[in-house]
């Protein structure tokens, strides 16, 4: 169809934002994941979305045993994915649609990377990540499942 | 028509489609939503919106499609806005398929028409490219003007008149194009915006929703900041950034304090603009994420970074050093801090500008005596990405001539500071330099003269000629971290050195009161007696400080805590419920008149007494009595508390506290007790004795109309010697008539008799009961008395009520008669004589016993019936055998009416024998015969 070809045109974003949030409701790690072309105002704006979203976090958490919250909230074509670990500390994911599998996979993985970091006598529980080991590792999973 | 219709051109043909598909969306969702549908028609919507979204069609005409696609959702939210008022309950629905679930915001209208307003934005861009690419197409206007819908749904046409014809001409796309922007330009879009995101924001926070509000408010407030309406954009900024800081987002935080931080600026207020740069300045944007920051389109915050940071930074400083050449402040004349426009900042426990600027103080000891030096350390600690240098600290405290000023002795001094610190120590330190997190240490000396708590408020530190910052003084102890400022590798630093300090350490001090200089002495010796006005002397003497306005406090309080008085007792004594009362004050003669003045200070109450002291030099005393009266034997605590000033009247002066105590033991001094007696070797029947034997409470019987003997006597129990001045029966009742007579027996003392202690006073009365009533009031004891102390003391009288009588008349009186004496070997009568006092005949029988010493001659058993009112008369001779002390024959009567036999005690039965007649001389002749 005449259509076609427009569609293509527009971009495959394959944005995404991730972002720890502490218990307190303070972000304590925040990366950009993704090497696609990024729109303007993106990272702003996903953090505007990420943030909003806890509002939803706040009311699923409590029904569910399961810690993976999967697609909680949708922004136009963005969607929201939380895993909320034991300690209430909040992974949000914000990406366009993608398969379940693999942002399961991340988000486990990235606990353990989570728990590894807790165990750090020196780490203050609530305090900001800035190991850069813990960056590198965390992009490494973003490039390998997302 | 039908016939003549073609294919459109590209452009009006999506137009075409696009407006068809709504059409029938819009019915299908109605149809929908009617039934109550809701989970179906959000499904609905989400194919509708996933088949069109990518319809975007040549670039030119993208505006269109974003309209299109507001509208979708616009026209979506209302209509689900209208039958969310029939569903009561959204969130029960089972919403969404199990491969694509729907979240909760899907069926609520908020969501929609926040995406809406977002497209509607897409919307506009486009359309701003598009028009700044037509500007060239002016002269199309009248041309444009004449397009109207066409009778098919989604297309359009030109209206063409030829005199009363009209024809439709088709367009081209060109032609369709330029017309749509014309129309476009006619929308005023930023308020479309505005009001859509107002509808979703205000729906959010019905739902109490905050932070899904609060990107709205955020989306608003940036319209609005676009419109140019800076008021209603602040207002919104300001809200959200709150919930930003609470939640210590940075990054969000940075972007909405750079449209606040713009604001301000464009309404030229001087204070905020530096207030939110400052803020700004000194948020933990982490400096590690400049390389991904670049691609971004920034609000007028700029790139969260490090750069940016330190840039904002210099502007801040810049400006409220006075140093020119600030682009962006050069602008606006307003924004100069000069002399005549000083800026001042307040920093408080909840202020987000602690980040800026954090004091801790902290006092080294915790108490210190007046005029004891302590230290102070004062800390300081900014966040700010640059160092600060400040030019001179001032610190606050409660006591202002506490206050000091320190001064950077690497800067001149400011001209300006010259007049205002005077009286102010003044300090120097070689540099008051604030490096990023980094504590500013500074140790100084702090005195102060006056007692009670000594706290630092503040900290003013100033920093070019017109700005300061007062920043509220926190105690390391309580002082709460920055959250903002929590990272891993950040070494928590404590504000002082000492850690000990920096845990416990506290911004106030307790300042003693100074020692004071003057002795009270409270001279009471002994314990007090009861009834008597116990004396204190209270003895005030300076020994190094005068004092002014001196006030003596005087409390009694009981030993055993409690109050003076028991409860049980308080209706009986309710005028005089006090046991222990402090009666007066005196002040010795002589001296008081002048001093008491009539304003002064003189309460007295009966276990408090307020009293004034008048003005005494260094040296001099002063003494004064209390008097204090026990009602009650009661050990007592007596505090007496002198507070003076020791240098001026006024009564804001410094008071000083002297505090005495002394426990005093409350005693009886007197014991009064008292005794019936009968005349001797008389007896009579008292029927209320037989009966109740056992009960020893009842009261004492005396026989109606014969002579009864009172003793009373008063004991010493006091541990000094008394004086007895004299011993009274008082009658209570003067005007109901006395039953009885009272005679004393012998006269009043002539002198006063002299107790020692443990020694007993009596005297006797006697008692003749004279009426009928069964019930004999004797009356209340009275002793007067003092104490044997040399000096002449008051008289104390102390009372004691005497319990009452029962008067009957006793049926029988059995009197033994004999005379005082015999003689050995000479015969005497022995008559027991039995008086029948009833009108009855009455059987008594009586028996004597045999006695060693005596020979005697009489009947030893019988039974005889003494007529009613009449006396039978028993008559022995008796002659003594042995001399000295001997025991007359016993008898017994029975009286056989009340079954009571009787036996006289054994001193009526005693006689003493004189081996031979006595010789008396004088009147003892007369009366020995």
């Amino acid at each position: 169809m005449h259509f076609q070809a427009e569609e293509s045109e527009v971009p495959m974003a394959t944005t995404a934002c991730f972002i720890i949030v502490s218990r307190n409701d303070i972000p304590i790690y925040e990366t950009e994941l993704g090497s696609a072309a990024k729109r303007e105002d993106a990272a702003q704006l996903h953090q505007f979305v990420l943030h909003a979203a806890l509002d939803v976090v706040q009311d699923l958490a409590w029904t569910t045993s399961a810690m993976f919250l999967k697609a909680i909230d949708r922004f136009n074509d963005l969607v929201v994915s939380v895993y909320v670990t034991a300690g209430h500390t909040r992974f949000m994911l914000l990406h366009d649609s993608r398969s379940d599998d693999g942002i399961k996979s991340f988000f486990q993985e990235v606990h353990e990377l989570y728990i590894k970091t807790l165990l750090n006598p020196l780490y203050l529980p609530g305090s900001r990540i800035t190991s850069s080991h813990f960056d590198t590792k965390v992009r490494g999973l973003g490039r390998k499942y997302l | 028509m039908v016939g003549t219709s073609k294919r459109l051109p590209a452009i009006q043909r999506l137009v075409e489609i696009k407006t068809v598909a709504e059409q029938l969306h819009f019915k299908i969702s109605t149809l929908l939503l009617h039934g109550g549908k809701v989970g179906e028609a959000v499904t609905w919507f989400r194919q509708h919106n996933g088949s069109y979204r990518r319809l975007v069609g040549t670039p030119e005409a993208v505006f269109l499609h974003w309209e299109w696609m507001s509208r979708q959702f616009l026209v979506f939210g209302e209509l689900l806005d209208k039958s969310s008022a029939a569903i009561t309950n959204i969130s029960s629905l089972a919403l969404g398929t199990a491969d694509k679930p729907l979240s909760e915001w899907e069926s609520r209208p908020a969501y929609y028409y926040q995406l809406a307003a977002h497209y509607l934005k897409e919307k506009r861009a486009c359309l701003e490219l598009a028009l700044s690419m037509s500007e060239t197409g002016n002269e199309m206007d009248n041309g444009a003007e004449s397009v109207v819908p066409s009778a098919y749904v989604g297309q359009f046409a030109r209206l063409l008149e030829q005199g009363d014809e009209f024809a439709m001409q088709s367009l081209t796309d060109e032609e369709y194009i330029r017309f749509a922007v014309v129309e476009g330009k006619r929308f005023q879009d930023s308020y479309e915006i505005i009001a859509l995101l107002k509808k979703s924001y205000e729906s959010y926070s019905n739902l109490k929703v905050q932070r899904m509000g609060s990107f709205c408010g955020f989306q608003i407030g940036k319209e609005y900041y676009m419109a140019g309406e800076f008021n209603n954009a602040k207002q919104l900024f300001d809200d959200i950034a709150s919930l930003y800081r609470r939640e210590g987002w940075v990054t969000l935080l940075w972007e909405v304090l750079g449209y606040l931080r713009e604001c301000a600026r464009k309404y030229g207020t001087v204070k905020e603009l530096i207030e939110y740069s400052l803020e700004m300045a000194a948020l933990p944007v982490s400096s590690g994420t400049d390389t991904q920051m670049k691609y971004r389109e920034n609000g007028p915050a700029g790139p969260a970074s490090l750069a940016r940071r330190e840039e904002i930074h210099k502007d801040v400083f810049g400006l409220v050093i006075g140093e020119s050449g600030l682009s962006s402040v050069e602008r606006n004349d307003d924004l100069k801090i000069t002399l005549d426009n000083p800026l001042h900042l307040e920093i408080d426990l909840v202020s987000p500008l602690r980040l800026v600027l954090l004091a801790s103080v902290a006092f080294h000891e915790q108490k210190i005596k007046p005029s004891a030096p302590t230290l102070i350390t004062l800390s300081l600690l900014s966040q700010l990405p640059l160092t600060v240098e400040i030019d001179q600290l001032e610190v606050q405290f409660n006591q202002s001539n506490c206050n000091f000023i320190i001064m950077n002795a690497q800067r001149p001094p400011l001209a300006a500071t010259a007049d205002d610190k005077q009286g102010h120590r003044v300090e120097s330190s070689s540099s008051l330099t604030l490096s990023t997190n980094k504590w500013l240490r500074l140790t100084y000396d702090v005195k102060s003269d006056q007692s009670g708590k000594l706290e630092c408020t503040s900290v003013i530190a100033k920093m070019g000629p017109h700005f300061t910052i007062c920043c509220r003084a926190e105690s390391p102890a309580s002082m709460e971290d920055l959250p903002l400022f929590k990272f891993e590798d950040r070494v928590e630093t404590s504000p002082t050195k000492d850690p000990a300090l920096a845990f416990t350490g506290q911004k106030a001090i307790q300042i003693e009161e100074p020692d004071p200089q003057v002795d009270l002495n409270l001279g009471a010796s002994g314990p007090a007696l009861v009834g008597e006005r116990f004396i204190v002397p209270v003895t005030v003497s300076s020994v190094g400080h005068a004092v002014y306005s001196g006030e003596l406090k005087i409390n009694l309080v009981d030993v055993r805590g409690g109050s003076l008085f028991s409860p049980r007792e308080t209706e009986a004594y309710s005028l005089d419920s006090h046991h222990v009362e402090l009666v007066g004050i005196s002040v010795p003669e002589g001296k008081d008149e002048t001093q008491l003045d009539t304003d002064e200070i003189n309460k007295i109450q009966k276990s408090f007494g307020l009293f004034s002291v008048p003005f005494l030099k260094c040296g001099e005393s002063w003494s004064c009595k209390l008097e204090i009266k026990w009602h009650r034997p009661k050990p007592v605590m007596l505090y007496v508390s002198l507070g003076y000033s020791p240098y001026s009247f006024e009564s804001t002066a410094q008071k000083v506290n002297v505090h005495k105590s002394l426990q005093i033991e409350g005693k009886t001094a007197i014991v009064i007790s008292h005794r019936f007696m009968l005349p001797f070797r008389q007896d009579p029947l008292l029927l209320s004795r037989i009966k109740a034997v056992a009960d020893s409470d009842l009261p004492a019987s005396l026989p109606r109309n014969e002579t009864c003997i009172l003793l009373v006597s008063a004991k010493n129990s006091a541990e000094v010697p008394l004086k007895l001045l004299g011993m009274t029966l008082q009658e209570d009742n003067e005007d109901t008539g006395r039953p009885c007579s009272v005679r004393h027996e012998g006269e009043d003392l002539l002198e006063p008799a002299l107790l020692v202690p443990g020694e007993e006073f009596k005297k006797i009365f006697t008692v003749i009961s004279e009426d009928d009533s069964s019930k004999l009031t004797i009356g209340t004891a009275c002793v007067t008395w003092t104490r044997d102390s040399g000096s002449k003391a008051a008289s104390v009288l102390t009372k004691q009520t005497l319990p009452d009588v029962n008067v009957e008349s006793p049926p029988l009186v059995v009197s033994l008669d004999c005379p005082p004496y015999a003689i050995l070997g000479d015969p005497f009568t022995y008559l027991v004589k039995i008086r029948n006092q009833t009108q009855l005949l009455q059987e008594v029988k009586f028996s004597l016993a045999d006695a060693q010493s005596f020979v005697l001659s009489g009947s030893h058993n019988d039974t005889v019936f003494v007529l009613p009112k009449s006396e039978h008369i028993l008559s022995y001779k008796l002659v003594p055998l042995a001399s000295g002390v001997q025991q007359m024959p016993r008898f017994t009567v029975t009286a056989v009416r009340y079954s009571a036999g009787f036996q006289p005690s054994i001193a009526a039965y005693t006689i003493f024998i004189f081996p031979s007649k006595p010789h008396f001389k004088g009147a003892a002749v007369g009366t020995g015969g």
